[in-house]
């Protein structure tokens, strides 16, 4: 590999104007840049997968193809010529479709049906079930997309049928380029071999297929050329077949020199707080998302479980949140095993938790600042003689910790809505820690957030593990891992790699995120 | 201080779209009367002299108002957790069952009687909320399809029972023997029909409100009402809560049938109610899901209920005109509502698109 394949752009898979390119493509969630100048280029006839963490702008820019997303600069090229979208109409006009990672069908309506909604020409104002399925049975056939019986309802059907009744939704009419948001996601391991099967098809249509994952091993193994995006921008592109897993992973998680952000005094280690024996949890899709995980953390210790997002990390958090029930092993929080799992039992027996989604898992957006600062039942408990609402003592309660984590907010009696980002996730970090847990499980803390938002959440954390407490970071932020753990240790496909002590090897790490052994990487 | 003007502006914001859709339905039910070669000036003047023209009719305004108070703060209840009660209107009937059977049966001392009835009453619509409850919790049925069907099987039964079981002795007409002299609740005044009931429930409209926004329970349903995901994740009990909200929507219900029966009408009958049980979803809703906010709204229903007959008689518009003020309000509600959602949501882009 060459040192610095970003400064080489992989050539087009072959000669010939590009179909579409974006240029320069700008967009700011507000203090966040989603995408900071992207420039690419995509051909007919090939499969380009765009990779990257959450966060980085994959989603963003994909939806931004796709007509879904206001730019703030920049722009899109169809054949060479400046197209500006108003919505996905026009992108569809222009030959794009696209399948989200949450299906728009109507469950209660057949195959057919459903199909017939998508396609019928609106002129037409007579239904014609049996052309509209004839016609698409035919594309189907051609492609390769199994769609089973037509005449079935989508409610009744598994989810990888119902992702290629969306493709072949998204195929209708003239589409050239087909986006398809994290496809994989959602499928089973047999499901993705078939859709990637006809993907394959696809192309040799001379269609262009863009697909979002971050899934390293099925961009190496589907497309012609790989991109990955990290914090907006595009770090490299390369072809598939000259790329390894080794230096995709690296570009993903970035190797630059990690910024000592939270210079935090060795703690003396203390008595283990969190003893994980052999945990499994099997997920809905009866895959065992989690797989014979075992783990300790001490009092005062930061432990960080790196991986690539969807390697059994929710699953984890579920169960440490009491949202989920392991299917095997054993958890001892502060020496007592753990029989009960429920959110309060876990809050109970020590535990606090900074939940990956502020917005929809951590607040009440409708409720005022000091309302969600109580939204604890331990603190409830704890601040509550009777049934009645403790509404001076919260109110004093709110009003000190909005002081102490510097919350800036236009009082406590305001929505939480109202707050910035960053100050929404400094509110989750303060009543997380305002219950003294022994255990703190914080899940992508500052995604999404600016620089002090950060910095104001990662001394918060430290703090509390200077005060005594055990602190389980799991993050797909490598940085963020490193700039604050003790320990590492890496979740790949539900299973956790033996745990790495500091100075920690960004590479390494890197080589475990892709699923990459020591004797394989070389 | 601009804590003046904040504290206006919120007003503003709470009262907005109730005012607002108030206005479009007067305008719209002005046309419609024009439209009809009436004189809409005179109509609502007719109204306004039937609702509020003298103490009787304001006593009758109460008297409308009763049972939309006690539906409208269940529906505010209900709502603020998060459970779509719309069957107000079985519930309602199961209280006034419950009512019309105790009340012509029971032989009660006076001081222990009518509490005892009442408490019945409340007890029969929170069992039949109850039902819907139960369905919910153990096997996630919608509450919506369950309360919507719960109120057929009540005007069934209601039917049922008038026809048979519960039909008066004298065996001449489909409605329940009369309440008994002491189990009914006594009238505020001697020459007006407005009685203790209405008292009772604007005590009921006031221990809402504290219960919502004054104790650990309210705020646990209202939390759970607005982002179940967060509340369960901070140990409080979600689905408790649903539960709890919903029994208790429906003995409020029930209590407004049981009053209905005790203080007014005396006996239970097919087509009891007016559809009590669904004007309250508009109450609460034209009522800001507030306590305080619903007793405006019923009031506003009922003096709209009570001046209607008056209107027919004076202006010579039908008092279906009523019907349509009522329902406009309720489109114009949702449209403001609508607007306003439609505003935010485009001012404030989420950046969990991320």
């Amino acid at each position: 590999m060459p040192n610095d394949p970003a400064a080489i752009p992989a050539p087009p898979p072959n000669a010939g104007q590009a179909l579409l390119s974006v240029r320069g493509l700008r967009r700011n969630f507000g203090a966040v840049a989603a995408l900071a100048g992207v420039d690419l280029d995509f051909y007919p006839g090939e499969i380009h997968a765009i990779l990257g963490e959450n966060g980085a702008g994959k989603s963003t820019l994909m939806n931004a193809i796709y007509g879904l997303v206001r730019l703030d600069g920049g722009a899109i090229l169809v054949d060479g010529r400046p197209v500006h979208f108003g919505g996905p109409l026009d992108a569809r006009q222009a030959g794009i479709g696209m399948v989200h990672q949450e299906f728009a069908l109507f469950e209660v309506l057949t195959v057919s049906e459903n199909l017939a909604l998508a396609l019928s020409p609106a002129r037409e104002w007579r239904l014609r079930l049996d052309r509209v399925a004839a016609a698409a049975g035919a594309l189907a056939a051609e492609i390769g997309l199994d769609l089973g019986d037509l005449d079935a309802r989508v409610e009744t059907l598994p989810v990888g049928t119902r992702q290629r009744l969306e493709i072949l939704k998204a195929l209708s009419g003239q589409t050239r380029i087909l986006i398809l948001d994290e496809p994989t996601a959602v499928l089973t391991p047999v499901e993705t071999a078939q859709l990637f099967r006809m993907l394959v098809r696809l192309r040799a249509r001379g269609g262009t297929v863009l697909f979002i994952t971050h899934k390293l091993r099925e961009a190496l193994e589907v497309a012609d050329r790989v991109t990955v995006m990290r914090h907006g921008r595009v770090v490299r592109t390369v072809r598939a077949a000259e790329a390894s897993e080794r230096a995709l992973a690296e570009a993903m998680v970035g190797t630059e020199p990690v910024p000592a952000a939270a210079p935090r005094p060795r703690q003396p280690r203390g008595a283990p707080l969190l003893r994980i024996e052999e945990l499994s949890v099997v997920d809905e899709r009866a895959i065992r998302a989690v797989d014979a995980l075992s783990l300790e953390v001490r009092s005062g210790e930061i432990v960080g479980i790196a991986g690539v997002d969807g390697n059994g990390q929710w699953e984890l958090f579920q169960v440490l949140a009491g949202l989920r029930r392991p299917t095997a092993g054993s958890i001892h929080l502060a020496g007592t095993l753990l029989t009960r799992f429920s959110p309060e039992d876990m809050i109970q027996a020590g535990a606090s938790t900074i939940p990956p989604d502020r917005q929809r898992q951590g607040l009440v957006l409708e409720m005022t600042v000091a309302e969600n600062l109580i939204l604890n039942c331990a603190l409830l408990a704890r601040l509550a003689s009777g049934p009645f609402l403790p509404r001076a003592a919260s109110r004093s309660f709110a009003g000190a910790l909005v002081q102490r984590y510097v919350i800036r907010t236009d009082g406590l009696d305001v929505p939480a809505a109202t707050l910035s980002g960053g100050n929404q996730q400094r509110l989750v970090v303060a009543r997380a820690l305002s219950t003294d847990p022994q255990l703190l499980v914080a899940f992508n803390p500052t995604r999404g957030l600016d620089f002090a938002a950060t910095g104001a959440v990662h001394r918060a954390c430290s703090q509390a593990c200077e005060r005594g407490a055990a602190l389980l970071l799991i993050s797909t932020d490598l940085d963020e891992i490193l700039g604050l753990s003790d320990r590492v240790a890496v979740l790949y496909r539900g299973k956790l790699s033996p745990s790495l002590e500091s100075p920690l090897p960004a590479e390494r790490l890197g080589a475990l995120m892709a699923g990459v052994h020591e004797d394989a990487g070389g | 201080m601009g804590n003046l003007a904040s504290r206006l502006r919120r007003v503003a914001r709470l009262l907005g779209p109730s005012l607002l859709s108030l206005l479009v339905a007067l305008v719209a039910s002005g046309i419609v009367v024009a439209l009809a070669g009436g004189n809409p000036a005179r109509a609502f003047l007719a109204l306004m002299q039937g609702a509020f023209g003298s103490a009787d009719s304001l006593s009758e305004v109460g008297v409308k108002t009763c049972p939309l108070l006690f539906t409208g703060i269940a529906m505010v209840i209900a709502f603020r957790a998060g459970v779509w009660n719309i069957g107000g209107e079985g519930q309602l009937l199961l209280g006034a069952i419950a009512m019309a059977w105790l009340g012509s049966r029971l032989a009660l001392p006076d001081w222990l009687g009518l509490p005892l009835v009442l408490a019945a009453a409340a007890m029969a619509g929170g069992g039949w909320a109850a039902l819907a409850a139960v369905l919910k919790r153990q096997r996630a049925v919608s509450e919506v399809i369950s309360t919507i069907m719960l109120n057929f099987v009540a005007l069934q039964l209601v039917s049922y029972l008038v026809h048979g079981p519960l039909m008066e002795a004298a065996g001449q007409y489909p409605q329940t023997d009369a309440v008994s002299a002491a189990l009914r609740l006594p009238r505020l005044f001697a020459t007006h029909r407005l009685h203790l009931g209405f008292l009772i429930a604007l005590g009921v409209a006031a221990l809402a409100q504290v219960l919502l926004f004054r104790t650990v329970l309210g705020y646990q349903m209202r939390a759970a009402g607005l982002n179940p995901v967060a509340a369960r994740l901070a140990g409080i009990p979600a689905e408790r809560c649903a539960f709890l909200a919903l029994v208790l929507s429906g003995a409020l219900a029930g209590l407004a049938g049981g009053v209905e029966v005790s203080a007014v009408t005396y006996r239970l009958y097919e087509q009891f109610s007016p559809g009590w049980g669904f004007t309250a979803i508009a109450v609460a809703l034209l009522g800001r899901l507030n306590p305080g906010g619903a007793v405006v709204a019923a009031l506003f229903f009922g003096a709209l209920d009570a001046g209607s007959f008056s209107m027919q008689r004076a202006a010579g518009i039908s008092s279906v005109l009523v019907s349509i003020i009522q329902a406009t309000v309720i489109f114009a509600l949702v449209a403001v509502e609508g607007g306003a959602w439609l505003a935010t949501t485009r001012a404030r882009p989420e950046p969990s698109v991320l």
